[in-house]
């Protein structure tokens, strides 16, 4: 019999303060569990974000620092520059938001990724600003309603969203990038693989390496949980397939 | 003793290298020396200018409306700095590249040809190092050995340029004025 | 033994930097700094320490804030308007408590301006442009000599009082070069080890962060940082007299200005007139206390800056209204000479002597 425990890199008497339905905890949970298995927890310093990801530090087991919004890539790079320096290097990675990863941080996302830091990127891509309550993001999808687009995103005053792993898979410091989904069991068996893959990827030294994990929003999509993930799996992953658009360690 | 420099003219005439040997030539009498020049954007479009000044004491004023010696490498920096000759003080003109022509009356004139000069020694770069030798002369009193200390501490990398520079020194300083 | 070298204010920030241990580099390129990321870009490549030539000053201070969190010193170096850029960094710095050296080497404002130097950044630096309620201390050296000791200071006291430090210098003290000695750094080590980010190894998992959703946390944070600023101003605080003993005139000045503003004294002094000099050190703190107390004996106080007064409300608050205040100042480019300024000053006594008589 297998009894199922928290992952020892989860706090002890935390108990998750999300939304109910919303993947940020499961997300978090995953990416404790690999810690867990990499046996990364006494060597890790993680950067949380502005957004709802900033809370990943109450719930992770970790030493943590939070970034101003958007900066996340730019604080691990001197973390992992000055531990490295130091001769004590650590294993660093962010948990940031899109709009935190793809807008107000496209900079130093784009440019650690170019750099090919030797870092990695957890990004919760729920296609709209939820802590803020709801309103259009980077991703927020062709048509979708949100509370600055009220008619639907449209071209004519908002423009187009961004593909944030397409993107970050054209750099040539990139790793490795993915995009995953957890709207169901075997896509979260997946997206907790590829977690792995790309904390493996920094472990070896091999460069950048980015997840973008489409997570629901219940609250500001006005949808109860399963109706998101089913929104999810049939709408948005028609724009955002779930993919490995770069993985040096498969050439 | 407190002595004003300004070095003028453009860029590749080994203007700011002049004004550092100098502050370095000083700084081995063991002078107070600071040394400012044009830098950044200032320097586009090619005219380069330096002032170094020298003390005995802590140096107060680090810019200055005047100085007592201007070395003018072309015409357009003569004309840029005639007016910043002090009273009394010096203009050392390249008449190679700027006209025999004196447009103030308080003021010595020395016209000398630096950059023909300079390629008859064989480098048209030499022409700075001729200007700091009629500069030596003019200031007197410090030793030829600092001069030699500064080119070698200057030019470490580049050995063969050490003597060619003194040389260049000497046939400066020994002008006759 | 030391030596003298021919060094420019920015060499010599950058030489001092590597002397006292900085094992981080951020920065951005700009004139009239550029030097400095130039230097270190060899000498940390060198030392296999850390360099980046960031994608902006806001990636650069947000580096910054990263390595600092671990303990490593870090320098990060940039000109006013791109020192403005950085503000919302430096607010989550000193929230956070991280020890980081900022090098501002001013040029003209506002906006782009230009790479003329100018002392338009005093606001800027004791003020700020971030949120909250937060002090970033500041040094302003006035030669290259003490560029280099003032760097040394700007490591220890950023990590004595875990707090970012800037050095404040005109692109003119940058730019300059002058004789120097390029001594020990004799500042104690720090020992950082209670905070620093390293792994939660034989220890529980540390969290640095400014967001504080409880109310009366926050509240407390903010005071106690405010304790902590407080303590700064007792300790910190620190100014250059100059012939102030038995001045009837001070003169108040910060930066390389304030040579200038010494050479002027001494032209007064010759004429029998008692001028001094007095010199903020520290920008902030700012030596209010003793410059009220010079202040009270005095037939005026003459503020040069080269800007439009930014230093001269402090002065004003300093002073009261224990004497009479004038000010000289220009926004940009070539400094106040000596004798400009005798001139300007010559007027103001005589609008002194017209109001007695």
């Amino acid at each position: 019999m297998q009894v199922y425990t928290k992952p020892k890199s989860i706090k002890e008497n935390s108990s998750f303060t999300f939304c109910s339905g919303c993947d940020h905890g499961l997300v978090i949970k995953l990416v404790a569990e690999v810690i867990d298995e990499l046996n990364l927890q006494e060597n890790t310093i993680a950067v949380a974000s502005s957004g709802c990801s900033v809370f990943l530090y109450d719930f992770l087991d970790v030493d943590c620092i939070e970034s101003p919004h958007g900066r996340a890539c730019a604080v691990a790079t001197g973390i992992k520059r000055a531990t490295k320096a130091n001769k004590n290097e650590k294993f660093v990675f962010t948990y940031q938001g899109d709009g935190d990863f793809a807008s107000i941080g496209l900079g130093e996302s784009l440019h650690s990724a170019l750099r090919g830091e030797n870092i990695t990127v957890i990004c919760i891509n729920n296609t709209n600003y939820g802590m803020t309550g709801g309103q259009l993001g980077p991703t927020t999808a062709m048509g979708q309603i949100t509370t600055t687009s009220p008619t639907g995103r449209n071209r004519a005053y908002h423009g187009f969203p961004i593909k944030a792993a397409e993107h970050i898979a054209l750099c040539d410091g990139t790793a490795y990038s993915a995009r995953v989904g957890v709207y169901n069991i075997k896509n979260i068996i997946n997206a907790k693989n590829a977690i792995k893959k790309a904390f493996e990827c920094q472990i070896k030294g091999l460069g950048y390496s980015f997840v973008e994990v489409l997570s629901s929003c219940p609250t500001n999509w006005r949808l109860s949980p399963s109706d998101s993930h089913r929104k999810i799996e049939t709408e948005l992953t028609q724009i955002y397939p779930i993919k490995v658009f770069k993985d040096i360690t498969n050439d | 003793m407190i002595r004003n420099f300004i070095f003028s003219g453009s860029g590749g005439q080994g203007v700011l290298s002049v004004g550092i040997a100098l502050a370095n030539i000083y700084m081995l009498d063991d002078k107070f020396v600071s040394y400012c020049s044009s830098y950044g954007a200032e320097m586009r479009g090619g005219a380069v200018s330096c002032e170094v000044n020298v003390s005995d004491e802590e140096l107060l004023c680090i810019q200055n409306d005047k100085a007592d010696y201007v070395v003018a490498f072309n015409q357009k920096s003569l004309d840029k700095f005639i007016s910043k000759v002090k009273e009394n003080g010096t203009i050392i003109v390249n008449s190679s590249l700027a006209k025999i022509e004196k447009t103030r009356k308080d003021i010595k004139y020395i016209f000398a040809p630096l950059t023909s000069d300079a390629m008859k020694l064989g480098n048209i770069k030499f022409a700075n190092s001729i200007a700091l030798g009629i500069l030596m002369k003019l200031c007197s009193n410090l030793s030829i050995d600092m001069v030699n200390c500064a080119f070698e501490k200057l030019l470490k990398n580049k050995k063969d340029l050490i003597q060619k520079n003194i040389d260049a020194f000497l046939f400066g300083y020994n002008y006759a004025i | 033994m030391n030596q003298k070298e021919l060094l420019k204010g920015n060499i010599a920030i950058a030489k001092a930097a590597v002397k006292c241990g900085c094992s981080c580099y951020f920065g951005y390129p700009i004139t009239p700094q550029s030097e400095i990321g130039e230097y270190l870009s060899a000498a940390m490549q060198e030392r296999e320490l850390g360099y980046v030539c960031a994608e902006s000053e806001i990636g650069a201070i947000n580096m910054a804030i990263g390595a600092s969190s671990t303990g490593a010193k870090v320098l990060v170096s940039s000109s006013s308007c791109a020192i403005s850029l950085m503000q919302e960094a430096l607010s989550y710095a000193a929230s956070d408590e991280l020890p980081i050296v900022l090098v501002n080497v001013m040029r003209a404002g506002p906006g782009q301006g230009y790479i003329y130097p100018s002392q338009g950044d005093y606001n800027q630096t004791t003020v700020g442009g971030g949120n909250g309620d937060y002090k970033i201390i500041s040094l302003a050296p006035s030669n290259v000599q003490e560029c280099i000791e003032m760097t040394y200071k700007c490591f220890y006291l950023s990590q004595k009082y875990r707090n970012p430090v800037i050095l404040l210098l005109d692109g003119l003290l940058g730019q300059m070069a002058e004789s120097v000695e390029l001594a020990e750094n004799t500042y104690p080590e720090i020992d950082n080890s209670s905070w620093v980010l390293s792994g939660a190894h034989n220890r529980p998992s540390r969290e640095i962060h400014s967001l504080e959703p409880n109310q009366d946390k926050l509240n407390r944070h903010i005071l106690d940082l405010n304790n902590k600023y407080k303590k700064i101003e007792e300790e910190v605080t620190d100014w250059e007299e100059y012939m102030c003993e038995d001045a009837e005139y001070i003169i108040t000045a910060f930066g390389s200005l304030s040579r200038h503003g010494k050479a002027v004294c001494k032209y007064f002094r010759e004429k029998g007139l008692k001028f001094g000099l007095f010199r903020p050190k520290t920008l902030y703190p700012f030596p209010y206390k003793r410059l009220n107390e010079l202040s009270k004996n005095l037939k005026g106080i003459i503020d040069i800056e080269m800007n439009l007064g930014q230093m001269l409300k402090d002065i004003r608050l300093a002073v009261l209204s224990n004497t009479k205040i004038s000010f000289v100042g220009k926004p940009v480019g070539d400094w106040l000479k000596r004798d400009e300024l005798i001139y300007a000053i010559e007027n103001v006594i005589k609008e002194d002597y017209a109001s007695i008589h």
